[in-house]
């Protein structure tokens, strides 16, 4: 099972998590669009809706 | 090359014994959600022509097999499996350990009989018996006495496995007072403390009130109170089934992705976090129920909000700590290092696509706890479909992988079947995304959960796009897809188990890999703090009081014996 | 405790996101006014339903120009009224359900919208809706209650104003 080809090693100093923010970059935008989609899709398509 | 099973061969017979019972059931719930799938889309109704209402038999085996006991088995297994090794030191009482596995054990064959006899509603010696209460057994619907018996045998158990494993740690403290806990068990134990305060509830449910209601030593029980009592444990029980999940994303993962957890001390603030915050929530079960104010609904609102936090903070580290060992492998590039994951390794694609899985599940969790937004899918198909992707695929699919990497440390054996074990994480994932998706979609509509047969006669669903026929043949592919990846998961560890052992000097030319390199940044970076257990549970009562106490005040105020009688579910035989 | 500084950021987008959602929810309920089931319908003895005059005689009942009230009581498998018989309100019109059981717990949804409640005995749920348009709306229990707990269903209907007219005079 020893499937590690490690090519190099990466020190704690050297290792920027760039692509990490950058997908989560992306995640946020598709959090904050979904949220605004079922918002729109409960309250505001017409309909009856709760008031109280 | 001494692996797990030959330094603890008690603790690695214990883990065996867990897994075994964990994957009973994960195929006995398995068999169930099929048969749900072709019942509810009306490809199949064989059920309800052998019995009558069978449907719910069925449906409450598959809840509590699967978010009962193959989770919790599986936990118990892994848990014991991690102080064993992060402290490399044995368990010390067999007799103990023999104990809760055993209370265990009996509770949730005893609750698995009383479900089970659902489909002929009645036993032997014991005359009628039927439990088809679901997994959630909400009162005045009541199961025979026998369901929750197994339950709280089950759930005592499971308190005293947490403290065999904190007698293990008192164990190890004293032979090393000045270290730091070493990060698995400080999972441990922040889980098993969070698990202490949260099961209160339900044992206060069963003990005082469905126990004496069901034999009828009470008359009535406060059916708004019980109900309460249960999701003050219902939704930290989610984070019970996750936190080994999440365990394993921290310390398995990033190894098996070629690198190392990227932060030590981030690990430690989200266990905290979890066990301070997943009791005070449960009430956003409750939005929708008459009888408690709304500032409780806001209150729990907004306690829910920021337990988003910890599960953000995990994307970050666990996606930073696999990002590592990809460009370790050589990957490049804002997003191409993700080809370079080793994405044929069962143990790591399982994970991998469990945690994608999460993160979509994430999305849906967070309307559902978006109070009025839950208005509109409250008890509808979407929940479902929002819970397969997350304790059904987040914490089902990550067991599995990590079953391939932890099981030849269990037995000595290579893993076999390793092609079906490659093909399987991707099958799960595949099925999942249909049957959820159409599961969310078929919640807009206004589907039902919990419906055998959700087509009516006085109204049809109208889809702004696709339609129902769609969506059912979504489901019914998925559902399939689903079984198929069970059957390979099946398949490989059997062959495994039955397989033969590496010899001890690896001389078939397989050196058994158990290995867990040390954190980029470590525990010495981490607060003390931190490590201070009794500080952070005397946080957690805190706020479980501010939360709770003026809720339960409020609804007791109703009566606490007063309410509904016992109505048995004895659904109607066909003969 | 270091924290490495992309880190930080996404610690901070994590806070704004949790902020976001907790200020749009709170608008929703402060602003556009769409509040919470809660404890205002009271509690109600199970016993006693059927002696409450609200229940006595399950209905719908018009209480201002353009008010109705709706006293309903669900039960295995039924709604009362619904279930035999349509719920019937104009269109432009705010009703107010009220809503209790008289075994175990059940749901009440007017299918595909956000008129959605539980309904727990010893509890009267309340939940005030706006019906801007005149149609039909499937009402269904979402809530397993028993054995044929699928078959739990009933009609609302919103009657154009003309229709509503005519009808109430044909009632005369
Ligand atoms: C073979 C794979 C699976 C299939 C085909 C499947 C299918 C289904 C379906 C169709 C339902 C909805 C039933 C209804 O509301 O009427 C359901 C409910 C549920 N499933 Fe699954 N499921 C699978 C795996 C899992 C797994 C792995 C878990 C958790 C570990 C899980 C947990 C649940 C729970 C908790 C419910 C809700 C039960 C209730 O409402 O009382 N399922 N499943
Ligand atoms: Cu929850
Ligand atoms: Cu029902």
């Amino acid at each position: 099972m020893g499937t590690e080809s490690r090519e190099k090693e990466i020190s704690h100093d050297e290792f920027d998590p760039i692509g990490t923010l950058a997908l989560i970059a992306v995640y946020f935008l598709i959090l904050v669009v979904m949220w605004i989609v079922m918002w729109y899709a409960e309250f505001l398509d017409g309909g009856p809706t709760v008031v109280g | 090359m001494a692996t797990f099973v030959d330094r603890f061969p008690f603790e690695a017979k214990v883990v065996r014994v867990a897994f075994a019972l964990s994957f009973l059931f994960l195929g006995l719930g398995g068999i169930g959600g099929m048969i749900q799938v072709l019942h509810r889309t009306g490809y199949l109704r064989f059920v309800e022509e052998i019995t009558g209402g069978t449907y719910y038999t069925v449906l409450t085996s598959h809840g509590v097999f699967l978010v009962v006991f193959f989770t919790i088995f599986f936990l118990v297994g892994v848990f014991t499996w991690a102080i064993t090794k992060d402290l490399d030191r044995e368990l010390g009482n067999p007799g103990l350990t023999k104990y809760w596995i055993t209370s265990m054990t009996v509770g949730a064959l005893l609750t698995s009989i009383a479900i089970l006899a659902g489909f002929t509603n009645e036993l032997p010696a014991l005359g009628e018996v039927s439990a088809d209460v679901l997994f959630t057994f909400y009162s005045p619907m009541g199961a025979h006495v026998l369901f929750y018996l197994g339950l709280a045998l089950f759930v005592t158990g499971s308190w005293v496995a947490g403290f065999d494993w904190f007698k293990t740690w008192w164990g190890w403290k004293k032979d090393n007072p000045d270290k730091r806990i070493p990060l698995m068990t400080f999972m441990v134990l922040t889980t098993m403390l969070m698990w202490y305060l949260g099961t209160l509830g339900v044992a206060v449910e069963v003990v005082f009130f469905l126990i004496p209601w069901s034999l009828g030593l009470v008359s009535e029980v406060n059916p708004l109170l019980t109900r309460t009592l249960f999701w003050f444990f219902g939704h930290m029980v989610v984070y019970f089934w996750l936190m080994p999940a999440y365990m394993m994303w921290y310390k398995i993962m990033p190894k098996l992705a070629g690198g190392r957890l990227f932060s030590d001390p981030l690990a430690r603030v989200v266990f905290v976090l979890f066990l301070i915050l997943s009791v005070p929530v449960g009430i956003h079960h409750q939005y929708l129920d008459p009888g408690i104010p709304e500032g409780f609904k806001f209150v729990a609102m907004t306690n829910t909000m920021f337990l988003l936090l910890p599960s953000l903070l995990t994307a970050f580290t666990v996606v930073a700590s696999v990002e590592h060992g990809a460009r370790q492998r050589g990957g490049k590039g804002y997003f191409g290092w993700l080809r370079a994951l080793p994405w044929g390794r069962p143990a790591f694609s399982g994970m991998a696509l469990a945690g994608i899985m999460f993160a979509a599940g994430g999305f849906s969790g967070m309307i559902n706890a978006g109070m009025n937004i839950n208005y509109l899918v409250h008890n509808s198909f979407w929940v479902p479909g929002h819970f397969h992707l997350t304790v059904g695929t987040a914490v089902a699919l990550t067991f599995m992988a990590a079953t391939y990497w932890l099981l030849p440390q269990l037995t000595g054996k290579p893993l076999a079947g390793v092609k079906a074990a490659a093909v399987q994480p991707y099958l799960w994932f595949i099925g999942m995304t249909f049957m959820s998706n159409a599961m969310h979609r078929g919640g807009l509509l206004g589907i039902p959960r919990r419906t055998s047969e959700p087509q009516y006669e006085q109204f049809d669903y109208e889809p702004v796009f696709g339609s129902v026929a769609e969506l059912d043949f979504q489901i019914v592919i998925g559902g399939a897809l689903l079984v198929a990846s069970l059957a390979l998961f099946f398949y490989s560890i059997i062959l495994t188990w039955f397989g033969s052992k590496v010899s001890a000097d690896g001389g078939e030319g397989e050196v058994i890999d158990d290995e867990i390199p040390p954190a980029l940044s470590g525990p010495e970076n981490a607060p003390r703090v931190l490590d201070n257990l009794k500080l952070w549970v005397g946080i957690a009562i805190l706020l479980i009081v501010l939360a709770y106490a003026l809720p339960f005040a409020d609804i007791a105020s109703d009566g606490i014996y007063e309410g509904s009688e016992y109505i048995p579910v004895m659904i109607e035989v066909l003969t | 405790m270091e924290i490495h500084k992309y880190e930080k950021a996404w610690l901070v987008g994590a806070l704004v996101l949790i902020f976001f959602f907790i200020g749009t929810i709170a608008y929703v309920s402060a602003v556009v006014g769409v509040d919470m089931v809660d404890d205002s319908g009271g509690a109600l003895d199970v016993d006693e339903v059927s002696e409450d005059e609200r229940f006595a005689d399950p209905r719908v009942e018009q209480v201002g120009e353009d008010e109705y009230e709706v006293y309903m009581i669900a039960q295995q498998f039924i709604f009362r009224p619904g279930t035999h018989d349509t719920v019937d309100v104009p269109e432009n019109s705010e009703v107010t359900f009220y809503v209790t059981s008289i075994d175990v717990i059940h749901g009440f949804q007017l299918v595909g919208t956000n008129v959605n409640t539980m309904v727990i005995p010893g509890q009267v749920a309340e939940i005030t809706v706006e019906f801007d348009e005149p149609g039909e709306h499937g009402i269904i229990c979402n809530e397993y209650c028993g054995d044929a707990h699928a078959d739990m269903e009933g009609l609302l209907v919103v009657h154009p104003e003309d229709e509503w007219e005519e009808m109430q005079g044909g009632d005369g």
